[in-house]
This record gives C-alpha cells, structure tokens and sequence, in this order.
C-alpha cells in the first residue's frame, strides 16, 4: 500500500509491485488473508446448511443458496478487514509510552480507487444475485400461479386458521399436497401478525383489511411449523401450529375425513 | 447566546439576589412538576360514563396529559422558561444573571441546575446515560435468563414482553445520546475551539427536557407495562393498557429533546469554530457528530408524529391506524421507519467517528484519507433515508418496490466500506499502541464486519422471506449498534476519561471490562444466529426444545457481557473518585481538547485559539 | 440576548450572533417541515388507501375546501405583513401589532372549527373515519403555530416599546422571526392545500 521505502531511481510499476510483495509485513498480511478467506469460504458453505432447517421448498433451497453465496461473496472483504487487523495487532506496541510515530502516510490514491472498485463490484454481484432470485422467484409464481391450490390464512390473537375454500374446509393445521403450488391469501382480525411456515421459506404479514398474498411450491415431504414472527401481544410466542406436506392421496383423504370436498 | 469575556471566571461569584433564578434547581422542578402533574390527573380523572371503552379512552387522555404536564411543570419549576419570558417581556438576562446561568462558581450544585455551561451538560448526560445503559442492561439479562431453557417460567409473557420493550427503547434512547450526549456536549465545544455551544440555554433545555422523559419511562412499569416493542406498531399498540401512555409521553418527550440539542449542535460547529479551523481542519468526530445530530433533526419529527397520531387513536378515537375506520398499521411502520432507519446510523456515526479519532492518536500517523471518512458518513447519511421500506419486505405493502429498496440498501455497503478502509488505512505500517481505546477499535473492526455483511442477507428480499423477524434480526443489530456503536463510545468514555473528570481511568478493570464484554459479546450473539437460522422468531417469551443449545450459548455469553459491564462500571466510579490524576494530554493527541487544563475554565480557553493545520499531524515525513 | 455591561463584552459581532440564531431557527423549521410533511404523507396515503371504505365512510361528514384556507389566511397576511414591518426598526413595533391580532384571530378561528366539527359520531365521541383524523391533526398543528407565533409576535411588540437592545442584533433578530412567520405560512398553505383533496 505505502511506498515508503522506494529507491531514488524511480522504478517502473512492475518493479514496485514484485518489492511491495516481497516486503515482509506484506507477506504475512497476504497470509493471513488466505487464511481468514479460506475460513470464512468453508464457515459459510458449513454454517447455514448445518444449522438451518430441512428445506421444502425450492424458495427455502433458494434461500440456503443465497445465504452460502453471500458468504462467499464477503469471505475476500473479511480476509482483506481481519489480516490487515492481525498484522498490526501482531505488532503492536504495549507500554506505558506512546509508540515511535509512523510514516506520515494521509492518503493512497491507487489504494483507495482499488478498494472503492473492489467494493463496488462486490456490492454489485450481491444486488444483481439479489435481483436475479427475486426475479426468478417471481417468474416461477406466475407460471405455477393457474393450477395453484388457494389457502386463506386467518391471524388471530393468537391463533392461525386455514380456509381452503375449494375443498370446503377450515382448519387449525395446515395440510398441503405435495408438489402442488399453493397461494396463501393471509389476513389479520385484529392486530398485525406474521404467517411463517419455517420449512417453506415464504413469510407474509397479516394485516387488517388488507389481503396479503404469497405462493410457493411445496416439494418434500414431512411436518413443518407454522409460527408468527411479528410480535402480536400476550401470546405471541405461543402462536404456533403444525403443518405437514403429505402426498396428494393422503391430502385428499384429510379434506374428506375434515367433511370437504377434492375436486 | 453570547460569548463571555475571559475576565468573567476571576470575578467574584456573581449573585443576581433578587432574581427568581438563583432559587431554582432540580428540587424546584421536581415540586413543581409533580403539582402540575397530580393536578392534571385530578382535574381531568373522571370515570363517569357506564362505557367502558370510554372510561379506558378518559384513563389514557388522564395519564398522557399528566405525563406530559409533568415535563413541562418541571421545566417551569427549575427555570427553563424565564429565559422565554424575559425576552417576551422586553428584559433580557443581564450578564450576570446568564454568568449564574453558567454555574460559575457554584461547584457541585450546578448539575442541579439549569446550567448552561456545556462541561456540565455534558456530565448530566453522562451520568444520565450510564444510568439509562445499565437499567437497559439488567433488563436485557433477565431477558436471558428467561431465555436460558426452554419453558420460561423465569417471568410470565406478560412481563417478559413489557421487558422486551422497554429494555428496547431504554437502550434505543440511551444508544441515540452516548456518544452525542456526553462526548458531543463536554468535548466537542472544546475541539473546536469555541467556548460555549451556540446557544446555551437550548442545551440546558435539551438535557432537562430529556431528564424529565426518565421518570415517564420508568412509569410504564407500574401501570402495567407495554407489550408492544420498542417499535410500538399499531394496531398493537392501540389495544395496549395504560402503560403504554408512558411509552408515548415518553417519546413525545425525547423527541423534542432531540430536535432541540441536533440543531444546536449542528449550529455550534457550523458556526462557532476557532479562526483558522476550516472544513478541512475539523476533527473527525466532530463531523461525524454533526452529520449525525443533523441527520436527526429531520428523521425524529416523523416518530413523533407517529406517537402522537398512536395517542389521538387511544385518547380520542380517531383512527390513523384503525383498518375498521380508514386507517392502516402500513402507516404507522412508514412513518416509524422513516426515522428508525436513520437512527440506526444517528447511532451509529458518532460511536464510529469516537473511533477514527481514536486511532490516528494511538497508531502515530495521521488520519487516512479524511475526505473518504466524510464521504463514508455523509453516504451512509444521504441514503439512510432512502431505505426504510426494507423493515417492509414482508408486510405486504406494495412488494413490487422490494427490489429498489433492496438496492438501495445493498448499496450503503459501499461507503460503509469506506470506513473500514480509514481505519485499516490508519492502522497498516503503523504500531498501534495497544491501550483500552485502541483495543476497542479492533473490536469494532470485527463486530462491524459481522453486523455488515449479516445485514447484507437480510437486505436481500429472498433471504429476508426466512430471516425477517426472527432472531437473526436480533443478533444483527446489537452487533450494529452494541457492538459497534457502544464499543466506540466505551473507547471514548476512557480516551476522554482524563478530561472530563480530571484522573485516568483505572486501566486494569478497563482491560478486564473489555475481555468480559467483547468476548462474552460473541458468545451471546452466535448462539442467537445460530437460534435465528434455527428458526427462532425474536420476542418470544418461550421456545421448542429444538432451539434450547443455542439459547443457553446465548445466556451465558450474556452472562460474560454482564459481569464486564459491572467490572466497567466500577471502573468508571472507582476512578472518578480515586484514579491517578491524569496529565492534561495523556495521549499525546493533537486536538484542542488536550491544550486545556482540567478543571477546564468556564469560556474553555484563556485566550481564543487559532488553528493553523488539521488535527493529524503525526507521523515522519515519507521521502 | 443580554446588553452590554461592564462585566463582560460581546465577542461577537451582532451580525456573527444574528446569523448562528438564523441557522438555528432554520433547523428548527427543517424539523417542524418534516413533522409537516408526515402529516401530510399521512394525509395522502390513508386518502388512497381507504380502508374498509373508511376515509370518509357511508354517510360521513367533511369539511369544505374553503375551510382549510378560511383557518390559514391569517397566517399569510401576518407573515406578509411582518414580512414589510421588519425592514424599518422604527414602525416594527407597531406595525407587528397587525400580524399579532392575525395570530390571535386565527388561534380563536382555528379552536372555533375543531370545537365545531362535524364528523364526530355522537354516542361514542369518535371520529367518523381517517379523514376527519387527518383533518384534526392538521387543525391541531394549525393552532399550534398560531399559539407559537402570537407568542413572538406579542413579544416583538412589547420589546419595540420597552426593551433596552443592540439596535444591530435586534434587527437580524426580526430577520430571523421573518424566516420562522414565512414558514409557517407555507406550512398553512401546505396544509390547506392538502385538505382542498377531500
């Protein structure tokens, strides 16, 4: 970064760079960077899918992705931020007297516009992957959205309950076939609450008088949960209920154990 | 408002006798107040009708009036308004009188009273923020606690979501003054050059208006708490008890105070500033300062608006955000957001620019490229206000303008970034002295990175369809503004120790404060991501068995954070009463601050000083 | 604000003191501007929104366009009106007296219309819809600056008579009053404005 220590002779870029690089804190910076970006590469590809819960869903598997990339994408900026902080940690002064003052350095311009780019470009392919989920999400719902199968979500202080107004049911669990898209079509009779089915990746707020809608594809099978993550009073925690994707043939049989009619 | 003369602090103490000022102080407003108050209440109490909702409409319109009338009979009883009236009535305040105002002479007394001088501003808000910080804490430990199995038999969901709440909104208010409370009223008049703030008694106004909103807070919890948050969002927030006046009047209260002390802070530096201290010149925490309050002074007005629309609902039945009647609790999250998104870097500024000030001090070079520090924050500032709708994703609000908010938010990673490379800039070929202040600054290094790049997914729409609302958010932002924001003004707290108190801040417990804190800081939130990634939400009470591991991690790296703030708190009262007697620059740092003796007299300076170069002149020459 | 004694001697010039209160009367406005602007934010969005047909429902009452401009016109003839008073220190306070009687006027006129609404239901006292809250708030906000200004308004004309002042910082200080009555008027305007989209 600095040139402090440059010969008289003005050397060529080339030549200046091969002795920046040869210089020793230089070194163990870069060392550390492999080291802290390495780290951060196998913590993201690790972390998130250990810890987050089964995906089904292609949302939830798009947002597992999305967290694991993200990761990757800010691994370089942590290893450029924590190897240049370990450097100079390293080689701190302790004492009860101030430090030998450094080079008077105020400013780098090749340094600063590197990094100004550098950053630019790494905020740039987060928004663009951003936009680029987003907008396929969006594609995805629109070809699904005409043989979607409609759930009316109810919040309530402090209880969800599902309408399924093809199938003539109403519900306090939520039963989704298999494979089949569903759009919930979410309200609130009192205060603001938020549908949460975890395993499915989707999440819409519930409000008064306004109809809320989100859509998604279920596409394993097994229990999920269904909570509320906006805070709606009293028993907000408890707010919880069980949902479950099961097979068409078991779904149907539900809707007419539950006095509705399959289509 | 006007500069005394030098030769005022060696003339005898000036006694105005006849003047309504010198009898008044703390204890008066506090009689005062508490008349006006308990008057309200029983003029206004009156539960006559056979409706119920009526009455709860009457009970709110009581509470809420005697709150407010609380302020402001306080105000009146320690002689905020005299100032006013003297003016209205064509009397202006003598020299002498505004020389008491300034508590010359007056010793410990003065932070009784409604002083003007800005040193004594500055230690009310100290003290005041100390105490904000530690009930927040204690609060945020018994939330742990609850929180340490699942089950919550700890406290009930009643308490535990008044709990929630007002530990949020304690730590929000406190968070919103650390750094610009004590630091921007003791220290910053000081760096300048200038010898008072630019308007005195606004300041004196500022911090009573403020002291007054404490008791209101504390109230809350004897009329039932709030069950809301801090976010209050209505309809929630409608159908809440009485406490919830506290809230509001509390608000209400803060926000003014804000108002007041952004514009006088920012007036101060615009204009008060030592000749020869040009824009280039000016230390960066005082920029930083400024863009902060000033980015304040037009982001609170909307929160308080949002408070007192919340009040008309409960007190008078209108129905901003009542959906039986025409309104929307949309509203309520915009107009709440459009502020809450830029305090979040109202907080966040100051605790970062404490910082940059810090370590060119302790590395021995100059600050690296100053201009890309400003452009960093007035960045960070210019698009704060663009990005509030991202607390939105997920309510339903118009969800095709996701994307733009999603890139506007994506994008004040870039001056963001810029901070990061000031420090590192300052930092590389240099040998940081490795003292407390300098200690935190590598904290922040660590705690911003993780706060950054976790706000970098939840940023993103998609990924927020998951983590919106649950625990992640959590973790997210106390990395953001505990373990940024707050660690700069820990580093600030001991940097400007010497100066404020006169002795040196006891340096074992500030090493073992820091250890406890930080360390016990990443415990406590990586079990919260972890929990978060789980599928926690946040502000629950209680949890599946599922997520029991990561919320006992989460407890007792609590329990770290909350034995290093003791220690740290120790360390403060310790000192203060018995520390090493600090020598007027211990640092060695080059700001104005460290060229006056302590105590510091009464105009700053004995003869006005004149900068002729930027405060970061450290450092060999570079061939 | 203090006079000269011998205890102690402005540092600054009055144009230096007159100037920094300017600045911070402008922040001010920047603040009460943005408190403005979320009401009339509010007043927009619940009027597109309508909720349950709640703006103004089924039978529900409203104001005239004209009342909005009846409850602020006071506000702009005392700011122009001071507007022209403050250039001649001599008539100032004389000529203030016009401004605070306007002040005082639309004060009473602005209580008069929320003592007479008309869209409050009877047997509970609540208010018809978001309409008429939006209304009420803005009405509030209105008294509230007729309140504040009469308040500077009397307070110049009572000094123009009795106060012992820097001629030179008195007349930046009526520079600076100008800049908050000017305000306030556009905030009027503003407001009656909005409530002309019924």
């Amino acid at each position: 970064m600095s040139d402090h220590n440059a010969p008289e002779l003005n050397p060529t870029p080339g030549e200046r760079f091969t002795k920046f690089l040869k210089r020793k804190d230089v070194l163990e910076t870069l060392g550390w960077a492999v080291f802290y970006t390495t780290g951060f590469v196998i913590l993201g590809g690790k972390f998130y899918t250990k810890w987050m819960p089964t995906m089904m869903s292609t949302d939830m598997r798009a947002i597992e992705r999305l967290m694991v990339i993200f990761t990757w994408i800010s691994a370089p900026v942590c290893g450029f931020v924590l190897s240049m902080a370990t450097y100079t940690f390293r080689h701190g002064h302790r004492g009860d007297t101030p430090p030998e003052d450094g080079p008077a350095t105020r400013t780098n311009r090749l340094g600063i516009s590197l990094f100004g780019v550098m950053s630019s470009l790494l905020a740039l392919v987060a928004i663009l992957y951003g936009l680029i989920e987003l907008n396929s999400s969006a594609e995805a719902a629109t070809k699904d959205a005409p043989n979607a199968m409609v759930v009316e979500v109810t919040g309530s202080q402090w209880v969800w309950s599902f309408n399924y107004p093809a199938q003539g049911v109403t519900s306090n669990e939520l039963m989704l076939p298999i494979n089949k898209p569903v759009i919930f079509k979410i309200i609130s009779e009192d205060v603001n609450h938020s549908f949460w089915p975890v395993q499915l990746g989707v999440k819409a707020d519930a409000n008064r008088y306004q109809t809320t809608t989100v859509q998604t594809k279920p596409n394993k099978l097994g229990a999920f949960d269904v909570k509320c993550a906006e805070l709606c009073g009293l028993y907000h925690a408890y707010m919880e209920t069980n949902g479950a994707v099961v097979t068409t043939a078991d779904f149907n049989n539900w809707v007419t154990a539950q006095g509705g009619h399959t289509a | 408002m006007t500069t005394l003369d030098n030769r005022v602090s060696s003339r005898p103490i000036p006694n105005p006798s006849k003047s309504l000022i010198t009898k008044l102080n703390a204890g008066t407003g506090l009689v005062v107040g508490i008349i006006f108050a308990l008057g309200t209440y029983y003029l206004l109490n009156n539960n006559s009708s056979d409706d119920a909702t009526v009455n709860f409409q009457h009970y709110n319109r009581t509470l809420l009036a005697s709150m407010l009338m609380w302020s402001v009979g306080f105000l009146v009883g320690i002689g905020a308004f005299i100032g006013p009236w003297r003016w209205l009535i064509g009397k202006d305040l003598t020299a002498e009188e505004q020389l008491y105002l300034a508590g010359d002479g007056q010793g410990i007394k003065r932070y009784f009273k409604y002083c003007t001088d800005h040193k004594v501003v500055g230690i009310q808000y100290l003290v005041g923020v100390i105490t904000m910080l530690a009930v927040g804490g204690t609060m945020a430990m018994m939330i742990r606690t609850n929180l340490a199995m699942p089950g919550g038999h700890f406290i009930t969901a009643s308490v535990y979501n008044s709990l929630v709440g007002l530990h949020g909104i304690t730590m929000i208010i406190a968070m919103i003054i650390v750094a610009t409370g004590p630091f921007g009223n003791f220290i910053m008049p000081i760096m300048i050059g200038a010898a008072d703030m630019a308007f005195p008694r606004l300041n004196a106004l500022s911090w009573w208006v403020l002291f007054t909103a404490i008791p209101v807070l504390c109230s809350a919890w004897f009329l039932g708490g709030i069950p809301t948050g801090w976010t209050a969002y209505a309809p929630l927030s409608i159908q809440a008890g009485p406490g919830m006046n506290a809230f509001l009047a509390t608000i209400i209260i803060f926000a003014f105070s804000t108002a007041v002390a952004g514009a006088n802070i920012t007036a101060t530096v615009v204009a008060m500033r030592a000749k020869g201290m040009s824009w280039n010149r000016v230390p960066i925490f005082v920029i930083g300062a400024t863009i902060s309050v000033a980015l304040a002074v037009p982001a609170f007005p909307t929160f308080m608006l949002a408070m007192i629309q919340t009040a008309l609902d409960r007190t008078f039945m209108t129905s901003f955000f009542d959906a039986n009647f025409g309104g929307s609790g949309w509203l309520y999250a915009h107009l709440f957001w459009i502020m809450g998104h830029p305090e979040v870097y109202v907080i966040l500024i100051p605790g970062v620019a404490i910082l940059m000030e810090i370590v060119p001090v302790f590395v021995r070079k100059p600050l690296f490229s100053y201009t890309s520090a400003i452009v960093g924050f007035a960045g960070i500032a210019g698009l704060s206000v663009l990005v509030w709708a991202h607390h939105m994703y997920m309510s339903g609000w118009m969800p095709m303008l996701n994307g733009p908010f999603m890139v506007t938010t994506e994008m004040i990673s870039i001056p963001t970034g810029l901070i990061f490379l000031v420090i590192l800039g300052t930092l590389w070929n240099g040998k940081p002295w490795l003292k407390m202040p300098m200690l935190c600054v590598y904290a922040f290094l660590w705690n911003m990175l993780v706060g950054g790049i976790t706000g970098l997914y939840l940023s993103d729409v998609p990924a927020d369809n998951y983590l919106h609302g649950s625990m992640y958010v959590t973790a997210h932002f106390h990395y953001t503004l505990m373990g940024s924001a707050l660690t700069g003004a820990v580093a600030g707290l001991v940097y400007w120790f010497p100066k404020m108190t006169g002795r040196m801040f006891n340096e074992r417990s500030s090493y073992v404060a820091f250890w406890f804190i930080q360390l016990g800081f990443q415990v406590l939130y990586l079990g919260m991501f972890t929990a978060g990634a789980e599928g926690q939400p946040r502000r629950v009470v209680d949890y599946a068995d599922t997520f029991h591991v990561s919320n006992m991690v989460s407890t007792i790296g609590a329990y770290g954070v909350g034995i290093g703030f003791i220690v740290l708190l120790w360390g403060v009262v310790h000192s203060w009463r018995h520390g090493i007697i600090a020598p007027m620059n211990p640092w060695g740092a080059k700001t104005l601050e460290w060229t006056v003796p302590y105590p510091v007299p009464l105009v700053n300076f004995d003869t006005p000083p004149v900068v002729t170069s930027d405060p970061y002149g450290y450092g060999k020459a570079v061939k | 604000m203090s006079s000269d004694t011998k205890f102690h001697v402005h540092h600054d010039a009055p144009e230096v003191i007159g100037r920094r209160e300017r600045l911070g009367v402008r922040l001010l406005i920047v603040a009460d501007g943005s408190f403005v602007f979320g009401m009339i934010f509010t007043y927009f969005y619940l009027r597109n929104l309508n909720a349950n047909n709640g703006w103004i429902p089924k039978g529900g009452h409203h104001f005239s366009a004209a009342s909005g401009w009846m409850s602020i016109y006071p506000l702009l003839l005392a700011a122009i009106v001071f507007k022209i008073a403050q250039r001649n220190p001599k008539t100032v306070g004389n000529l203030t007296v016009i401004s605070l009687l306007a002040y005082a006027y639309g004060f009473y006129y602005q209580i008069h219309q929320i003592a007479n609404m008309p869209f409050i239901v009877k047997d509970t006292g609540a208010f018809e819809g978001s309409y008429a809250s939006t209304w009420v708030l803005m009405a509030g906000a209105n008294v509230f600056h007729y309140f504040l200004a009469a308040f500077i308004a009397l307070g110049i004309v009572i000094r123009a008579r009795r106060a012992d002042v820097d001629p030179a910082l008195e007349k930046w200080r009526m520079r600076t009053a100008a800049s908050w009555f000017t305000w306030i008027a556009i905030s009027g305007v503003s407001v009656a404005l909005t409530t002309s989209f019924i």
